[in-house]
Parts: structure tokens; C-alpha cells; sequence
């Protein structure tokens, strides 16, 4: 475990959104699977820690969710993003890339550039 | 926004009972599933692929707690769960519990039922529109009929032609009221016209026509009065109370309309007052009528009302928006000395000098006429620090209880440390009891506060019927008193268990068991000693007004109350002229007479010990001018032995003092005293009103100072004349404006206890004439004992108060040396295993709460002395505090102290050594 990265609560969720603007609604199990493709297993999460989370983003109106069935025929929850939801991806899309772009300048900085 | 929105829906979660927990349960099944069709997919067997699958899941506890805590309001359950386990523990130890919650209800209760009689006698406004914008023309109750005012100069009452002057030429006013100053003295006699009821003596106000405009006031029904009733000639009107209305009448609306007789003159009934109110002042018994002025002369049959010089009615009016008050009082005055000094009374030299002083001074209206609140003030607020003595000793005594069980929780809430409970979740747990213990407390001193103000009420309006006051407690008082006790609750419940929780649980598990050192904290003795200086205080007050009180019923009256009754008529109200009473009088003594059992019957303008005087000047012939003023009264041949007043000597009034025969009087010892040199015979002097008309009555005897008005009023000088005899000077024809031939009362003496008198009163007065009424009926003794119901009331307070204050500090001290003999177990076993005997073991306890209680006193003493000064007006003859009721109080304390030591001093003295030494 000690060489995978912890995931931030706020990333996890900005993860979450950003798998159903690109996925479409989706339940639980695939949103846990899409994040642990994409950053290719190096996130370990406890994939039942995802489901406070969803709800968290339920009750705050970002996502929403209703039963409907699975590819292969199981009853299953699916999320969607709603129309606030996706605002609140774009804007912290943009921080977090503002915030990377920083950092990745910073840290590509060589010493006489200082 | 989004906080917000979390919130709202974890709070209908909450409240709607939505766990989720289904929904996560069915969630992570199919998650699992899902994993694990994806873990078969990748070769595993069916087991493996389970296993993993559950693995990749994670803690399935944590999770489910994780979302129901996203899920609902876990702190309000936390809350709900502290609150449960606080209710189990305080039901652990019931002893505890109700003491405390007793300690608070008798603390808030008695608070807030003082409080909340202050609050509706003292700052309740009337309720009538914009109480604010109310003035009230003149400051203190003089009252009711008469030339009058205070000796600095401040004029408060006025004659009908002052209020019209007024009433014309202030334009200031929006509108200027005028109501009558002495209604609650001269009752109606009311009978609805027609009805087969006997007619009632009620209160009957004569108030300006614009007197429910002024208030903003509309009818309930029908209208209210207009100035167009309130003109001479006009046919009578009155408006009727809504108390009187709802509870005599049941809301008929027919009643608006109806013509009633009032004193035996139809009235009709034009409307009904709007609920609540209850006229321009607060008096046990409010108006039930209100009457236009004009209608006065007509129904009550008084000269006054148009007489230029005779004051009677107070004035209220609405200021206009913008005015000045004190622009307003000087145009007042200088009106009124423009309006007074035309009249007769004052146009003349001497007269100028007087008006000079005259001033009348603004005060506030919103409240109305002030006279019951400063009769009231000065011993409500003297309650209301006793009371707040009170409150302090319980919030002493809770605080005490809290110490003392927070450290008996020491060991417990170690225990709870060292298994891993935080200390803010400890604290948190014991600041909940403490809530909970003050909300108990305060819901109980709710009800106390209710049964409290009940209870007050009627010890301070015995009699009364509808007294205006609310009973229920003002919300800003409970506030108070709830949050005083809260704050206690919080302070002295949760510093121990901070203190407790603070120390290293191993630490804390091993020390203590054995120490000598322990026994109760400073804190608690401080507290103990406290109370005990705070209840000498109100236990020296008690002793006190109980002095008083004895004092005042022990006065010598000089009177006879065994087998007296005291019947209140008012012929006038019956519609008998002042030409008539002779034969009414007459007809009263043979009717009476003819009762079995009477042997005298009585007739008077006013008895002994009522609250009425007609005060007159009197001039002794031949002596220089002394501006005496004595007491008037007219009274028949068996008056002075109907209420046991003895003749010292001359003679008293006689059957042959009859209106033809020589004009004679018989006076007080006090008249002779105050106006006759020592040792000259008073009998076959000539006195009057004046120089001029000296000669008007000869004094034919003297009588002992029997005590007319109340028990207190001294040195009054009286004279007493037959019932129709006049003033020798007076002309004939005042007779007919002279209200003083009007009696106001009959005395009976009867030979033995007559139960059934007041009906056989009636009785005969309706057999000579049925609008003949009784005004009021009273034993002398209930007469009597009605003029100390003040100082009974404020004896019997201060007493409960005194009590209360032991009782709370009694438990206190018992609650502390019991806890402190409870720590020293161990210490005493020890001492008896060396060889201490018994008594000795006692002695020691005893000594130290001995020691508290007087390290009370001494605090209490001074205290005392110092708090009499404020209380000394209330007082009847005491200047300073009495040694027998210092001695008394420190006793009682003492007493007390002893009984609260004796208990745990007892048990400590049983302790055996062994089993001492293996407690713990």
C-alpha cells in the first residue's frame, strides 16, 4: 500500500465528477473502476469509501441518482451529474489546472531562472 | 448555497427518520457482485474472487458510519443518547435529584411570582392605544372629595370647572380626559330594570364623555360613551365593564339597550367596554360602570360636581404628536392659576398667597392612576429582595449539591477516561445532566411561579373578585431566573468533571483512596457559610415584620369588636333625600331592635377602623385661632355602645338630641387635650367650623380614643354629633346639598353570635324599603382584622421567604458534612482503630459545622443591622433590630446547623474501624 498516493477527499470528488461529465451516468462499482483505470491503479481507495461520497455530492445537489438496471441485468444506482453539478466541475477544473499549471512552472524553475 | 442545501437535507433526513442504510446496504451488494464477476473474469475462483472483491470494499463499519453520519444530524443524536444516559443516572440517585430540583423551583418560583406581581403592578402599561403619548395631570392619589393639596404646593385633583377650563384652552391635548378620583368609596346600587334580582353594590365610575376616545378605546358592542351623554339633561348612559358583561350577564347582547337602575335612576346601557380593560387605574375591584359626569348630580345626588371650589375628579389626556412636556406643565399651571384664581377660594389676599404654591406637576399616564402601585412599591421591592436572597442561597445549594456529587463522580469519570473516552465527550455528558437537571428545575419553578403569583394575589386582595392581574409568569422573569440557575447548573456541574477528566487516569485510579486531607473543599464552605449569613438575614427580617405585625395587633383600639356587625348602607342610593333619613333612621333602630338577639343598634356616617374620615376645622369659642382640623361624625344614642367606645365624661348622644333640641357634641380625649388647657373642663363649651359660627355645638361629654381609620392614626382629634342636628350657623336650606346627613353605616351588637345576620340585614332593610341595599357586609372583627391584611401579608412573606432560606441552608450544611464525612471514612476508622472514643469523634464534626454556622452568623449579624435601615418604613414602631429577635434568629440557625451536623455526625460515630479501613 505505502507506494500508491492518498487520494484527497476534495480530488476524489473532482474525480467523480469529472468520470459521469465524461461517462454519463454510471453506478457506483464502474465510477470506482473508471478512477482506478485512469490513474492507472495508482490511487488506492477503499472503493466503499466512494458511496459517503456520492452522497455527500447527492445532498449537495451536484449529482443525482436512481435505480435502474446494469449491462448485464443487475439492479444497480445509477449517478448523473445535474446542470449545478457540471458548473462546479468547470470551475474547479479550472483552479485545479491553474494549480498545476503553478506548480508544474515552479517546480521546472532551474536556479538561475530564481 | 451548497452547505446550506446539505444541511437541509440531512435535516429532513433526520426528522423524516431516513437512515439509508437500506440503500447503502443493496449499493454494496451490487458493488461486491460487480467486483467479483470482474475478479472471475480475471481467473480467480468463485471464493478468491469474493474475498478480494470484499477487500477492495474496505472497512464495511467505517463506511456505513461514514455515510450515516453524511446521511443525518449524528450530534443531535449524540445529544439525544447524552440525554437518555443523564435521565438514567439522575434516577440513580433520586435523593439528589429532587433535592436539586426542588432547590431550583423554590429559587425560580418564588422569583418569578414576585417578579411578575412587579411586572403587572408596577410596569404594565393600561391597555388602551399608544400608552406612551398619555399624560396624566398631576402625581400623587390625593383623593377623593375636597379642597386639597400637598403640603409642597402639588396639586393632583381638580374641580369640574378646572377640568373644563383646561380641557378648552389646552389645544396641546388631542383629547383631555377627566375621571372621578374616589369611585372605589362611593359604590352604586345597579338592578337591571325589570330582572327579579336583588339590587348589587358595585363600582361605578363617572368618568368626561370623551373619556374612551382619550384611551383610543372602542365598544365590544353597542357604542362607548360620547360627549353628547355627558351633558346636563341629556338621558342617563352608561357603558358596562366586559368582566361584568361575560360573568353577570352571559355576553347577552341584549343588554345593550336595556335600561338598568342605577341608585334606583333608569340608565340605559349603551355599550359594552372592550375586553381587558379595566378603567384608569388598578384596584382589586374595578368599575363595572363607567357614567357620564353630568349624570352625577342626577344618580349620586352630590352638590360637588358643580360646586366651583370641590376637587374630585383626576385628569388623563393624549399629548399631540411634537409637544414639549415641559412647555405643556407650564401652560397647565399657568392656566390653572388664571382658571383658580377667579374663584372664591382664592380671590382674595391671603388666597393669591396660597395659589402662589400651587403647581401641578406632568406625570407619565401610560400606566394610569398610580394609586394602588404606591401603596404597593416599597414592600414589593423589598420582596423582591428577599426573594433574590432566596435564589442566591439555591443557586449556593445546587452549586454545593454539584461539587459534592461531581466528586463523588471523581472515580467513575476515571474510569471512563482510562477506557478512552474524550474529554470533551465527558464534559459534554456532564454538561447535558446539568441542563437537564436546571430544565426540570425550571419547569417545576413554572408551576411553582403560577401557584406562587395565585397564592400572593390572594394573600394581597383577600375578598377580591376579579383583581385585573394575570397570574401567568412574564416571560423575561422566567428568562432570568431559568438562566441564572442554568448558568449555575453549568459552572459548579461541569468544573469538577473538567477538573476530573483533566488528570492522568492511572494517576487518578491509584490516589485519593487514603488521603486524611480530604473532606469538603474550600469552595463548599464558602458557599455553606454563605447561606447561612444570607438566610440569618431574611430570618432576622421575619422576626421583624413579625414584631411589627404583633405590635400592630396589640394596639390598644379602644373599641369592642365581640358580637359586632358592621352594615355599609347608602340611603342615598335609595333615592332618600336629606329631608327623609330622619324617618329611615327611625325606622332602622325599631326594626333592628325588633331582631332577637340585638341589644344595640348603631347608626353612623362611618365606623371604626374603615378606611373613610370626613375631616372639618373646628374653632373652640373664646380661644384664639388654632387651625385644628378634626374628624366629623354624625352618630344615634346607641352608637358608642354598639362598637364599645366608652364615655370617660359628660354624657354621649341621647335619644332627646333630636333635631329641635340643643345643638350638642361629645369629642375625643385628643380633642381636649390638643385644644383645651390641662385640667379645664371641656363640658358647656361651644365650638364650630370658625370664629364665626364657634357657638354651633356645645360639648356635652367626652369620649376615649377609639382608633378610626387604621390602628396606626394618632392624635386625631374627633367630635361626634346626633344624626340630624346641623351646624347652628348653617342655613336651612343647605340642607338640601348636605351630604354629611346621609349615614353610612349600621352597628349591631347582638347578645350572641349571629351567623345568619347578614341575610337578616338585608332582609329588614328591603322590609323598609326594597332599593335599600347592603353595601357591604363585615363582622367588626373581620373589619378589624382586614386593616392589618398588609402587614399580615408582608409578615407571612417574609416568614415563608425566612423559612425557605433555612430549610435551603440546612441542606446545604447537611449535604456538605455529610459528603465530608463520606471522604474521611478511612481517616475516622483509623483514628477510632488508635483509640478515639466515640463522643470524641462526633465532637469533631459537630465542631466544624458549628464552625461554619458561625462564621455564618458573624457575617449574618452585620448584614442584618445594616439591612434594617431599609426596611424600617415598612416597620411599625421599630427602629432597629430587637435583641430577642436577633437572639430568636441566631437560635433558629443554630438549630438548624446543629440537626444538618447531627445526622452525618452520628454516622460517622457508628463507623466501625474495620470495616473502615476496608472500605475503597
Amino acid at each position: 500500500m505505502s507506494e500508491k498516493t492518498d487520494v484527497k477527499q476534495g480530488t476524489l470528488a473532482l474525480m467523480v465528477l469529472k468520470t459521469l461529465d465524461v461517462l454519463g451516468p454510471l453506478h457506483g462499482w464502474g465510477i470506482a473502476r473508471r478512477i482506478e483505470q485512469i490513474s492507472g491503479d495508482l490511487l488506492s481507495v477503499n472503493q466503499g469509501t466512494l458511496y459517503p461520497l456520492l452522497l455527500k455530492l447527492e445532498q449537495e445537489g451536484s449529482i443525482e441518482s436512481d435505480w435502474g438496471a446494469s449491462e448485464n441485468n443487475r439492479r444497480a444506482r445509477y449517478y448523473k451529474l445535474t446542470r449545478s453539478g457540471r458548473r462546479q466541475l468547470q470551475s474547479e477544473v479550472q483552479d485545479w489546472q491553474q494549480t498545476t499549471e503553478i506548480m508544474a512552472r515552479f517546480l521546472a524553475a532551474k536556479a538561475e531562472e530564481l | 448555497m451548497k452547505p446550506l442545501r446539505r444541511m437541509w437535507m440531512r435535516m429532513t433526513n433526520f426528522f423524516t427518520g431516513r437512515s439509508g442504510e437500506q440503500r447503502l446496504r443493496e449499493e454494496m451488494q451490487e458493488h461486491v457482485a460487480m467486483q467479483t464477476e470482474e475478479n472471475l473474469r480475471a481467473g480467480m475462483n468463485p471464493a478468491e474472487a469474493r474475498r478480494q472483491a470484499l477487500i477492495r470494499w474496505g472497512a464495511a463499519d467505517a463506511v456505513r458510519e461514514q455515510y450515516h453520519a453524511e446521511k443525518g444530524l449524528p450530534w443531535i443524536e449524540t445529544i439525544w443518547q447524552d440525554m437518555r444516559f443523564a435521565v438514567r443516572m439522575l434516577r440513580k440517585s433520586p435523593v439528589f435529584t429532587t433535592v436539586a430540583v426542588l432547590t431550583l423551583a423554590l429559587g425560580i418560583g418564588a422569583n418569578a411570582a414576585i417578579f411578575t406581581l412587579i411586572n403587572a403592578l408596577m410596569l404594565k402599561s393600561l391597555p388602551v392605544a399608544d400608552p406612551k403619548t398619555l399624560v396624566r395631570l398631576g402625581n400623587d392619589n390625593n383623593c377623593c372629595v375636597g379642597i386639597g393639596w400637598q403640603d409642597n404646593g402639588e396639586y393632583s385633583f381638580f374641580s369640574t370647572d378646572s377640568y373644563e377650563y383646561l380641557r378648552k384652552n389646552v389645544p396641546e391635548f388631542e383629547e383631555l380626559a377627566a375621571m372621578q378620583a374616589g369611585f372605589a368609596y362611593r359604590p352604586v346600587i345597579v338592578r337591571m330594570d325589570g330582572g327579579s334580582d336583588t339590587p348589587r353594590s358595585v363600582m361605578g365610575e363617572f368618568v368626561s364623555g370623551n373619556y374612551f376616545r382619550m384611551f383610543g378605546l372602542n365598544a365590544a358592542v353597542g357604542r362607548v360613551l360620547e360627549n353628547r351623554d355627558d351633558v346636563a339633561g341629556a338621558p342617563f348612559t352608561a357603558v358596562m365593564s366586559y368582566e361584568t358583561w361575560k360573568t353577570r350577564f352571559n355576553s347577552d347582547a341584549s343588554v345593550v339597550g336595556s335600561t338598568f337602575r342605577v341608585n334606583t335612576k333608569p340608565v340605559t346601557v349603551v355599550g359594552i367596554a372592550p375586553a381587558g380593560f379595566y378603567g384608569d387605574r388598578l384596584l382589586p375591584s374595578p368599575p363595572e360602570y363607567y357614567l357620564p359626569i353630568e349624570s352625577m348630580p342626577g344618580i349620586a345626588n352630590v352638590a360637588y360636581v358643580h360646586n366651583t371650589m370641590q376637587q374630585w375628579l383626576y385628569m388623563v389626556g393624549r399629548v399631540k404628536p411634537g409637544v414639549s412636556n415641559g412647555m405643556l406643565q407650564q401652560k397647565v399651571n399657568t392656566l390653572l392659576h388664571q382658571q383658580l384664581a377667579a374663584t372664591s377660594y382664592f380671590n382674595s389676599p391671603e388666597g393669591l398667597q396660597k395659589l402662589k404654591k400651587i403647581h401641578v406637576v406632568l406625570s407619565p399616564g401610560g400606566g394610569g392612576i398610580q394609586s394602588l402601585q404606591q401603596g404597593y412599591d416599597k414592600q414589593l421591592r423589598m420582596l423582591m429582595a428577599a426573594s433574590g436572597i432566596v435564589l442566591l442561597i439555591a443557586c449556593a445549594n445546587l452549586a454545593n449539591l454539584l461539587l459534592v456529587r461531581g466528586m463523588a463522580r471523581k472515580a467513575e469519570i476515571n474510569v471512563r477516561t482510562a477506557l478512552g473516552a474524550r474529554r470533551g465527550r465527558i464534559v459534554r455528558q456532564l454538561l447535558t445532566e446539568s441542563v437537564l437537571l436546571a430544565g426540570a428545575g425550571g419547569v417545576a419553578g413554572l408551576a411553582m411561579a403560577y401557584a406562587g403569583t395565585r397564592m400572593l394575589l390572594a394573600m394581597a386582595f383577600p375578598g377580591a373578585s376579579d383583581v385585573p392581574i394575570n397570574a401567568s409568569p412574564s416571560v423575561s422573569v422566567l428568562g432570568f431566573a431559568f438562566g441564572l440557575s442554568l448558568l449555575t447548573g453549568i459552572l459548579f456541574g461541569v468544573a469538577p468533571a473538567w477538573l476530573a477528566s483533566k488528570a492522568e487516569p492511572a494517576d487518578a485510579l491509584r490516589g485519593g483512596v487514603r488521603s486524611v486531607a480530604g473532606g469538603a473543599t474550600l469552595l463548599q464552605r464558602v458557599l455553606v457559610v454563605v447561606q447561612a449569613g444570607l438566610s440569618l438575614v431574611l430570618l432576622v427580617c421575619a422576626g421583624l415584620f413579625a414584631e411589627s405585625l404583633s405590635k400592630l395587633e396589640h394596639i390598644d383600639l379602644k373599641l369592642d369588636p365581640v358580637n359586632r356587625y358592621i352594615v355599609h348602607i347608602n340611603p342615598q342610593t335609595a333615592g332618600y333625600s336629606q329631608r327623609q333619613v330622619g324617618e329611615l333612621y327611625r325606622a332602622i333602630e325599631e326594626r333592628f331592635h325588633a331582631l332577637p338577639g340585638v341589644e344595640k343598634v348603631g347608626i353612623t356616617s362611618y365606623t371604626p377602623m374603615e378606611d373613610n374620615n370626613n375631616g372639618w376645622g373646628v374653632q373652640v369659642q373664646g380661644k384664639p385661632e388654632h387651625n385644628a382640623i378634626a374628624s366629623y361624625i354624625k352618630v344615634n344614642a346607641d352608637y358608642f355602645d354598639s362598637v364599645g367606645t366608652r364615655v370617660v365624661s359628660g354624657r354621649g348622644i341621647r335619644t332627646q338630641d333630636t333635631v329641635d333640641a340643643p345643638h350638642v357634641a361629645v369629642v375625643n380625649k385628643e380633642f381636649v387635650r390638643q385644644l383645651f388647657k390641662p385640667g379645664e373642663n371641656p363640658i358647656g363649651q361651644h365650638f364650630g367650623g370658625d370664629v364665626k359660627s364657634s357657638g354651633d355645638w356645645e360639648i356635652v361629654g367626652v369620649v376615649e380614643d377609639t382608633a378610626y381609620q387604621s390602628a396606626t392614626w394618632k392624635d386625631h382629634m374627633m367630635y361626634f354629633v346626633p344624626p340630624l342636628q346641623r351646624p347652628l350657623s348653617a342655613a336651612p336650606d343647605s340642607i338640601d346639598k348636605d351630604e354629611n346627613m346621609y349615614a353610612g353605616a349600621v352597628v349591631l351588637k347582638t347578645n350572641r353570635p349571629v351567623p345568619e345576620m347578614e341575610e337578616l340585614a338585608r332582609k329588614t332593610l328591603a322590609g323598609i324599603n326594597p332599593n335599600l341595599s347592603v353595601v357591604r357586609f363585615q363582622t367588626f372583627t373581620a373589619q378589624i382584622a382586614g386593616q392589618f391584611n398588609q402587614a399580615r401579608l408582608l409578615s407571612r412573606l417574609t416568614t415563608l421567604f425566612g423559612g425557605l432560606a433555612l430549610l435551603l441552608a440546612t441542606l446545604g450544611l447537611y449535604g456538605v458534612t455529610a459528603y465530608g464525612v463520606a471522604r474521611r471514612t478511612s481517616e475516622i476508622g483509623i483514628r477510632m482503630a488508635l483509640g478515639a472514643a466515640r463522643i470524641k469523634v462526633t465532637a469533631m464534626v459537630m465542631r466544624g459545622v458549628l464552625a461554619q454556622a458561625l462564621v455564618g452568623l458573624a457575617l449574618g449579624v452585620p448584614t442584618a443591622m445594616f439591612c434594617v435601615k431599609y426596611v424600617r418604613s415598612q416597620l411599625y414602631e421599630i427602629k432597629a433590630v430587637d435583641g430577642w429577635v436577633l437572639a430568636g434568629a441566631i437560635l433558629v440557625l443554630l438549630v438548624a446547623a446543629a440537626v444538618a451536623g447531627w445526622i452525618p455526625a452520628r454516622r460517622a460515630a457508628s463507623i466501625s474501624p474495620v470495616q473502615a479501613l476496608r472500605v475503597e
